[in-house]
């Protein structure tokens, strides 16, 4: 476990209540609330454009809210942003990050930042580095890495201090297929202790209805539907529905998908 | 294919790198929340300004030709050498600032240009490669259109004005074109050699070691340059003395040697006098032979990297990125302080990047250089003392006007340092550490020298440890004006091109508070060096006393 990092409190890892965020006069996210439960990943659906990421950059203190109030752990993030910048790990959507260090700099600097003893970090980093199998490229700058491996690393800073909260914006994108696997275990694996939580961003059904015990539907900034697969199928009246049919019957897609196929010539 | 569709091509290229540089999103920075209207329109007319700025130095250099040229200031050499030859070593040590100034300018944009990608992307789009290289070299033409321009029209001017002579302003031009044509070229080349040599390098210590020596050779030319800004005064003593020793092939070869040969096109066009006698005594001239072989070559030489430049944006821009070798693998980390891990992060950062290397390497190569003119020129130990202190003042100087430059290393990653518990107060001591790291190793330098000089360092130990808290107080007081304006905008500065006037702005009151103990210590230095030195202590104390704590008091916890 992290040296430093507070035992979590009995609060939720997350509680999203009524949700604002506005670029100048665009909202991207309206009226949001959503909680994640302890032991539970929770996955944020929506199309591109839907406030998935807006969601979690104000999750991860990125972005100052309009309006609402998000609680990780019972902590304000933005009266208490180190705190709350303490319990989590976040895995951003783009691998922008810090391109003239190599990864074991990159790492370095993340570990120095939450302030974890030298020889824990070094156990995980080499455990996590195997696994997803980046040593041989730790000595590299990441700016000629690729966007694969820069993912990869990204995810080893969010594991390496054993986060109470991991938020992840489309952690799978770039990956490979065994890592892919990898990640799934070990998200699953995570949460088994039934106090950590996750929050999960994809638009990947079959990812989320693989990994997510509850999944929240944003479409143009508002929640559609939200629950456990049972839940949603229960809430659009059909059995056997995947979730990938009933993301499109609670944003209203279906029909424009079906337009969308026939003007392409489709059908 | 016409330059017409070129420069279609170009203009929206232009705005993608303008909006690259101010606000970095490639780099992993975030656009301002509240981003409203036009971010491209802002984002030009912020590179505009960046732009006016470093045109506004150079115009200075041009203008300042207007007096350093004039027969009101060549009094102090007249007795000692002719017009004709003052004003051509004048004039050729105006070209060579102007040619660094746009040289490092140069480092400034070229990583934008090159990591904005854009050369690539239009390369995917169906057009001939003759417009694509011409697109190609506007845009890169464009990033320096406004300083080069006021290179070209104001010096000719200054020298015409200085010299009263309208020939003598035309044939200024052409010195003032092959400054750009070989500034462009250099600010290429280097750049080319960063991104293959020392951007794509491993890590590790032995790497690190290779990066560093060759960030050192790379930066000897161009800190050759700045150097000469320092001695050009002794540079025009030396060719003063050449004159009066005689006919010297030493100074045909001088004024064979670039920029002199365009540089006294100007003195032959105004007809000015290359010999005579003064003050009863005979000064030699030199011929025109050297002179000749020298503008022919150096013709020559722009009109060739004339034609390299015109392909060489389309190229290099289109080359693969940095690669590393293979190579042992070491997974060791070694966590440590905050202050410590940014200032490490800040170091690692600078040495692949050409900009902040060179600001790195700047003040230390000063300081070596001085203190190797000290010993070599074996001034009286006094007069070395006060050389000594003159150079640790000099980099004071550099220490606390480059600071805020090393606030713009945090844009990369930016987005990403935000999601992580970093106090600013970590931050703001790294950043001061690294300041301060500066300075020490300069003052070490210029210790190593006096040493060697034979003259006891011990005063000037105290010297160099009595203004130290000063320029903590100067860099604790720019990064934490820095950190509000980050706070308030959500940007920090992306690069020093693009974000000048906020550097330039800070760099005021740090340049006040590091340089007013000096002022005391010069003041009451006629009445005694060890007094002077106690007052210079004194001062440097009470500010380190206000300043730090005003800066790094109650919001020091807050997140960077």
């Amino acid at each position: 476990m992290g040296s430093d990092i507070p035992a979590p409190p009995r609060s939720p890892p997350l509680l999203v209540d009524h949700l604002h965020v506005r670029y100048g006069e665009r909202v991207a996210v309206e009226e949001l609330t959503f909680r994640i439960g302890p032991g539970e990943i929770y996955g944020l659906l929506g199309s591109n454009g839907a406030g998935k990421s807006s969601t979690i950059k104000s999750v991860v203190g990125l972005v100052r809210p309009g309006a609402g109030s998000i609680r990780v752990f019972g902590r304000d993030p933005m009266t208490d942003p180190l705190g709350v910048k303490a319990l989590l790990g976040y895995v951003p959507e783009s691998t922008l990050l810090f391109d003239a260090l190599t990864p074991r700099e990159f790492l370095e600097f993340v570990a120095s930042v939450r302030r974890l003893p030298a020889a824990l970090a070094n156990e995980r980093l080499a455990a996590y580095a195997r696994a997803f199998q980046v040593d041989a490229e730790f000595e590299q700058p990441l700016a000629t890495l690729s966007n694969g491996t820069r993912q990869k690393v990204l995810v080893i800073a969010a594991f390496l201090h054993q986060p109470s909260l991991l938020v992840l914006d489309e952690p799978l994108n770039n990956l490979d297929p065994r890592s892919v696997r990898i990640m799934k275990e070990l998200l699953a694996q995570y949460v088994r202790d039934g106090t950590r939580g996750v929050l999960f961003s994809t638009h990947t059904m079959e990812v989320a209805e693989q990994l997510c015990h509850r999944v929240g539907i944003l479409d143009h900034g508002r929640l559609r539907g939200e629950g456990s697969l049972a839940d949603l199928r229960r809430q659009v009246a059909a059995g056997d529905a995947t979730l990938e049919s009933i993301f499109l019957r609670l944003t209203s897609e279906e029909e424009g998908v079906r337009e969308a196929v026939r003007s392409l010539g489709g059908g | 294919m016409s330059w017409r569709e070129a420069w279609r091509l170009a203009d929206p290229a232009y705005t993608e790198l303008a909006f690259q540089a101010i606000y970095a999103v490639r780099q992993g920075n975030l656009l301002p929340p509240d981003a409203r209207g036009s971010l491209s329109a802002r984002a030009r007319r912020r590179v505009l300004q960046s732009k006016a700025l470093v045109s506004a130095v150079l115009g200075l250099v041009s203008l300042g030709g207007i007096v350093v040229l004039s027969p009101v200031f060549e009094t102090i050499f007249v007795a000692i050498m002719p017009r004709g030859l003052y004003v051509a070593a004048m004039f050729s040590a105006i070209l060579v600032i102007e040619l660094t100034l746009l040289w490092w300018t140069g480092l400034q944009v070229l990583p934008a240009f090159l990591a904005a990608g854009i050369v690539p992307l239009l390369s995917t789009l169906p057009v001939a490669p003759a417009t694509l290289r011409r697109a190609s070299l506007i845009l890169f033409l464009r990033l320096f259109d406004v300083p080069v321009a006021t290179c070209l029209i104001l010096t000719p001017l200054a020298v015409g004005i200085a010299l009263g002579s309208v020939a003598a302003a035309l044939v200024a031009v052409p010195a003032v074109l092959s400054v750009a044509v070989f500034a462009l070229a250099l600010a290429l080349v280097t750049g080319r050699f960063f991104v293959r040599r020392v951007q794509g390098a491993r890590g590790g210590h032995r790497e690190t070691l290779l990066r560093w020596t060759y960030l050192v050779l790379w930066a000897i030319p161009a800190f050759a340059m700045y150097a000469f800004i320092e001695i050009a005064p002794a540079f025009v003593r030396i060719i003063a003395g050449l004159t009066v020793t005689g006919p010297s092939s030493l100074l045909d070869l001088i004024f064979a040697t670039y920029p002199l040969p365009f540089a006294s096109l100007p003195t032959f066009a105004a007809g000015l006098p290359t010999s005579g006698t003064l003050s009863g005594h005979p000064r030699y001239g030199l011929d025109a032979l050297p002179v000749v072989l020298g503008l022919l070559a150096y013709s020559a030489a722009v009109l060739g990297v004339g034609r390299w430049l015109a392909a060489a944006p389309t190229r290099l821009a289109a080359e693969p990125g940095a690669t590393a070798g293979a190579g042992p693998v070491n997974l060791v980390v070694r966590p440590g302080r905050l202050s410590v891990a940014v200032l490490r992060k800040d170091l690692r950062t600078a040495s692949r990047t050409p900009g902040f290397a060179f600001l790195i390497l700047l003040p230390l190569l000063s300081s070596a250089a001085l203190g190797l003119w000290t010993f070599a020129s074996d001034p009286p130990a006094r007069e070395s003392f006060d050389l000594a202190v003159g150079a640790i003042a000099t980099t004071t100087f550099l220490a606390t006007f480059f600071g805020p430059a090393f606030f713009a290393i945090e844009v990369m990653g930016y987005s990403y340092t935000r999601t992580l518990p970093l106090p600013e107060r970590g931050v703001l001591w790294g950043k001061v550490a690294l300041a301060v790291l500066i300075y020490l190793v300069a003052g070490a330098l210029l210790i190593g020298f006096t040493v060697l000089r034979g003259f006891p360092p011990g005063l000037f130990l105290a010297f160099v440890a009595a203004e130290l808290p000063a320029i903590v107080a100067a860099s604790t007081l720019e990064l934490g004006l820095l950190f509000r304006r980050a706070r308030r905008t959500g940007l920090p500065i992306v690069n020093l091109f693009a974000g000048a006037w906020w550097a330039a702005l800070v760099s005021v009151p740090g340049l006040i508070v590091a340089g007013a103990p000096l002022v005391l210590y010069y003041a009451l230095a006629p009445s005694g060096t060890t007094g002077a030195i106690v007052a210079l202590a004194l001062g440097s104390l009470a500010e380190f006393a206000v300043f730090v704590p005003a800066t790094v008091g109650p919001g020091g916890r807050r997140a960077a």
